[in-house]
């Protein structure tokens, strides 16, 4: 019977041995079809598409596609750095031959070269940021969402110099025009304007609820998108005259269950995208909203929305369930699907390197 | 799928020879079963030998079941699912009484230090219905043993451990016993812990990797348990009152630098219940006051969240004994749920009410069970989830019983999943779970060696299943959207060996567990057919020990497999493999027992995460003086 137990034994440590014979040491959680060789980066034509991850799962990532040779490469940012990007990359902006990807939960923006995707910087000590605008050539400003502030980043040597103070615990998308700063106030449902030399608060326009991005066009009027919150209101796309401060144009959504999101303008400054559950497409004469959709989703869901600069495609991204990789579709300017490639999770921006 | 065909080698080779064990289920009448769940149905018992050497609920579960431990780290939120189910169809019972949380209809494992109960039973699949609605994975039972009142031994018992080890932790925990005269019984249990969980950690999150310390960890915990019997003739009177309070910082992950994030837990729970027996009846009737307060602060965000919940669950189960071959099943739950949190717009009540009828007998070889539970919760009657087991004795094999079991059972939505705001979605259905198994048990003993293996293979569906997603204006919120298949095999294995003064025993348990999406709203999606996220494929522990006259040297070894973290199943936690070893020597005097005891954990310091970007320790050390009067 000894004999059976030292058979039994063995047997186990075998046993053991086998689930303890591991290929490479891996640690923390490991992405399947991401870039394991370092990637050069074409000389035009490159898309970076910021995919959020998941909240806690630190799974946020860069994909690099090529629309000329329609190539793609995931998770290029951790590929070329050797630590991952970090928790719920909300957002990107291109500016100086530099990304700044604004990485909303690991409180940081990664400032990142354009030409081999490694980080030159890493601007560290925000409370929970959102989007990045530069207001020129040597400051930039941070939106935050639980903060009652704008963050002012000092751009000579990548740090937080200062802050404007907002009143509003969720301030979202920004743009400037004519040193003024013009700021989504999601939680107060306002436009912020920031005088952008002295960083001092100019007005508060009252808007729709929950303006959740902003476009300018070519006769320099603001669009912003408001989403009416969860069945709070009926939706809003807003035609702000920034020059007079004065709303021109409010169009109203039919049903309180819409809830547009990424207005988009295309090169021209004349053609206007949004998701509300479809893509539609809007001109800035237009003086009602679309009543017909210009890319219908077919079940899938649109999560985020960008136009090529160059060629006027329009990119879509599906973002499925939520949990697993988006897909991303192109569609030319006559509305046909040209392309569909796979992303990373939660794609939530497009950023057309020039 | 290896050790899949060793276990069965050894098995079918054992089953050739030997001498017979009976494994009868024999029936008793007039004997109370406190958990009543027919041997038919898989269940995995735990003695309070194996609730001694751990510190909580979730580490007695990780290291002698095949059940799923989520853990957030040392100390931290822990959760638990059967067969591929989630964190929310696990049922936990603290002597009959359902504790789940009206609210997320979660349990944190974590709060539950072994001192508070004795025995944990764990039921799996169509047997969870027996404990009542929403086990669609299964449940764990938790259970306070009574003395023997006939017992004429010692009338006072005190037993107290001391316990310190690594990241600043120390416990004490203490149980006095009183067994007075006319039958009275008197109990009381304390307890206070406190860590840092400082542990260190490489962090493969930044640049360089560097050593970091976890900050914002710390926890303390501290509760009592009072109890009061009283025997009479035919009848047990008692009445249990059992306080908690934890109070921890929750640490962020590694790619989080800054967190200021707390949790205060309080529980008051009254149970008061008797049990006894009057010509062809036994009875048992409780009446449970669980009342649970949750504090959560984040200082950085300004956030200060409090949730409280009370629940009325009352009891009352009838057996009637037919004939000596026949029990008649009868037992009545009225529950009331109501809760108000920060979340809700007002205070939220319901009445979940069921009612179990059935039958249990046994036909020559042949044990069965079959019962029906129906539940009214709200607006939602549901009449119909039936539950069937069977076992059967191999007639020219008695050391071999077949065993089969089906059912239905019925996960209502949470008050969380229903009212919060803004998401909450009050048209959701409930979640529909329908089980079934079929293994075989074999227990058999060959001279001074005994072994015994339990094999089920397990197959269910669960449709509705309520998921949370992104909708309108960015809010989450939950639909019916899942359909899932879960299937698997689990195995278990013990050997218990005797020579002379040496005991050994090996202990081996594997599970195989296929959970996959099988219906979603777009068949183009990725996750169709995909395993589910946060369910390994493979689990395997095993624990051998060897005892020699008061020394104790045990050997543990834990093996969870990848586990996918997207659902298209491109992310995945890899696998990890952590070793436990300790050393234990009893020293006896005339009537005093000291147990002096030292267990290494994460024996071979492997760097694992449980969850993505959570921290576990590495190797940490634990020293334990029990003293027994």
């Amino acid at each position: 019977m000894s004999k059976f137990i030292t058979h039994i034994v063995v047997g186990l440590a075998l046993l053991m041995f086998t689930f303890s014979s591991c290929k490479k040491e891996e640690f923390g959680p490991q992405c399947k079809n991401c870039e394991e060789n370092a990637i050069t980066p074409s000389i035009q034509n490159d898309v970076i598409i910021v995919n959020e991850g998941n909240f806690g799962f630190g799974n946020a990532t860069l994909t690099l596609y090529n629309s000329t040779e329609k190539s793609v490469h995931h998770g290029i940012f951790q590929q070329a750095n050797n630590y991952p990007l970090g928790d719920v990359a909300q957002s990107a902006y291109y500016f100086n031959g530099k990304i700044a990807v604004v990485v909303n939960n690991s409180n940081k923006i990664e400032l990142i070269d354009k030409t081999n995707f490694t980080s030159i910087a890493t601007i560290t000590g925000f409370d929970s940021p959102r989007y990045f605008c530069p207001v020129n050539s040597s400051t930039a400003y941070v939106s935050n969402i639980f903060s009652n502030k704008i963050d002012i980043v000092n751009l000579t040597n990548n740090t937080i110099s200062g802050s404007i103070t907002t009143n509003s615990n969720w301030t979202e998308e920004m743009l400037v025009y004519n040193d003024t700063a013009y700021v989504c106030d999601m939680s107060n449902n306002k436009l912020i304007l920031i005088n952008t030399t002295n960083h001092q608060i100019i007005d508060n326009i009252s808007l729709g609820i929950q303006p959740n991005s902003l476009v300018i066009d070519k006769n320099n009027n603001i669009w912003i998108m408001c989403d009416g919150g969860f069945n709070e209101a009926n939706a809003q796309l807003i035609k702000f005259n920034p020059n007079i401060r004065a709303i021109e144009q409010t169009l109203v959504f039919s049903d309180i269950n819409h809830s547009p999101s990424d207005l988009i303008i295309d090169n021209s400054k004349e053609n206007m995208y949004f998701i509300n559950t479809h893509v539609f497409k809007m001109n800035i004469n237009d003086t009602s909203l679309p009543t017909s959709s210009w890319v219908s989703n077919n079940g899938e869901v649109f999560y985020s929305l960008g136009v090529h600069p160059t060629t006027q495609e329009i990119y879509v991204a599906d973002a499925k369930d939520f949990v697993q990789n988006s897909t991303i579709s192109v569609y030319k300017n006559n509305q046909q699907l040209s392309h569909q490639f796979q992303s990373g999770i939660n794609s939530g921006q497009f950023l057309f390197l020039p | 799928m290896k050790l899949i065909s060793v276990i069965f080698t050894l098995f079918f080779v054992q089953t050739t020879f030997g001498q017979l064990l009976n494994d009868t289920i024999k029936f008793e009448p007039f004997v109370i079963e406190e958990f009543a769940v027919s041997a038919t149905y898989k269940t995995t018992n735990l003695d309070a030998v194996a609730t001694k050497s751990v510190e909580n609920l979730a580490q007695l579960l990780q290291e002698n079941s095949t059940v799923f431990i989520k853990s957030y780290g040392s100390g931290s939120l822990a959760s638990v699912s059967f067969r591929g189910t989630g964190a929310g169809h696990t049922r936990v019972l603290w002597n009959g009484v359902s504790l789940n949380s009206p609210m997320n209809g979660q349990i944190d494992f974590s709060l539950y230090p072994t001192p508070f109960f004795d025995k944990v039973e764990l039921h799996y699949g169509a047997s969870g219905l027996i404990d009542g609605n929403g086990a669609l994975g299964g449940s764990v039972n938790l259970q306070n043993s009574l003395p023997n009142f006939n017992d004429s031994a010692k009338s006072v018992k005190l037993n107290y451990n001391y316990s310190i080890g690594s990241f600043n932790k120390q416990i004490h925990s203490g149980k006095v016993a009183y067994l007075g005269t006319k039958k009275w019984f008197y109990e009381t249990r304390i307890l206070h812990s406190e860590a840092e969980n400082d542990l260190v950690y490489y962090n493969f999150a930044k640049k360089e990797n560097p050593e970091e310390k976890l900050q914002n960890a710390a926890l303390k915990q501290y509760g009592f348990q009072q109890a009061i019997y009283k025997k009479f003739k035919n009848q047990t009177v008692g009445v249990r009152f059992w306080y908690f309070n934890s109070d921890r910082n929750l640490p962020s992950t590694m790619l989080v630098d800054k967190n200021d994030e707390t949790q205060q837990d309080e529980s008051f729970r009254l149970l008061v219940n008797t049990t006894g027996f009057k010509n062809k009846f036994s009875y048992k009737i409780s009446a449970a006051l669980i009342h649970d307060n949750l504090i959560y602060t984040n200082k950085l965000i300004d956030v200060n969240s409090k949730n409280n919940s009370l629940l009325m669950d009352n009891h009352v189960d009838v057996n009637y004994f037919i004939n000596d071959k026949i029990t008649f099943l009868n037992k009545v739950n009225v529950r009331h749920e109501q809760a108000i949190a920060d979340g809700y717009n007002n205070e939220h009540k319901r009445f979940n009410n069921s009612w179990l009828t059935g039958f249990s007998g046994n036909f020559k070889r042949l044990n069965w069970t079959v019962f029906n539970r129906m539940t009214v919760v709200d607006d939602f009657f549901k009449p119909i989830a039936p539950s069937i087991s069977l076992g059967y004795q191999l007639p020219k094999l008695e050391s071999v019983t077949l065993k089969a079991a089906a059912g239905i059972n019925h996960n209502y939505p949470t008050f969380n999943d229903l009212y919060w705001t803004s998401g909450g979605n009050p048209n959701l259905k409930p979640e529909e779970a329908k089980m079934s198994e079929a293994g075989l048990k074999y227990q058999k003993a060959f001279g001074k060696t005994t072994i015994t293996t339990e094999n089920t293979f397990f197959f269910a569906h669960v449709s509705n299943w309520i998921l949370w997603q992104p909708s309108a204006g960015n809010i989450w919120s939950p639909t019916n959207l899942k359909k899932v298949e879960n299937k698997g095999f689990e195995s278990t294995l013990t050997i218990k060996y005797k020579l002379n003064k040496v005991d050994l025993s090996i202990r081996g348990n594997y599970a195989y567990t296929i959970s996959k999406n099988i219906n979603l709203p777009k068949n183009t999606d990725d996750a169709l057919y995909k395993q589910l996220i946060y369910v390994p494929q493979h689990q395997f522990n095993s624990n051998i020990k060897l005892t020699y006259k008061n020394t104790a040297l045990s050997y543990g070894y834990y093996y969870t497999g990848l586990r996918y973290i997207s659902t298209d199943n491109n992310w995945y936690l890899p696998a990890n493999y952590i070793s436990n070893i300790s050393l234990s020597q009893a020293i006896k005097l005339k009537t005093t027992t000291f147990n002096l005891r030292f267990q290494v954990n994460n024996l071979f310091n492997q760097t694992y995460q449980s969850i993505a970007w959570r921290p576990m320790p590495l190797r940490n050390y634990m020293l334990t003086l029990a003293l027994n009067l």
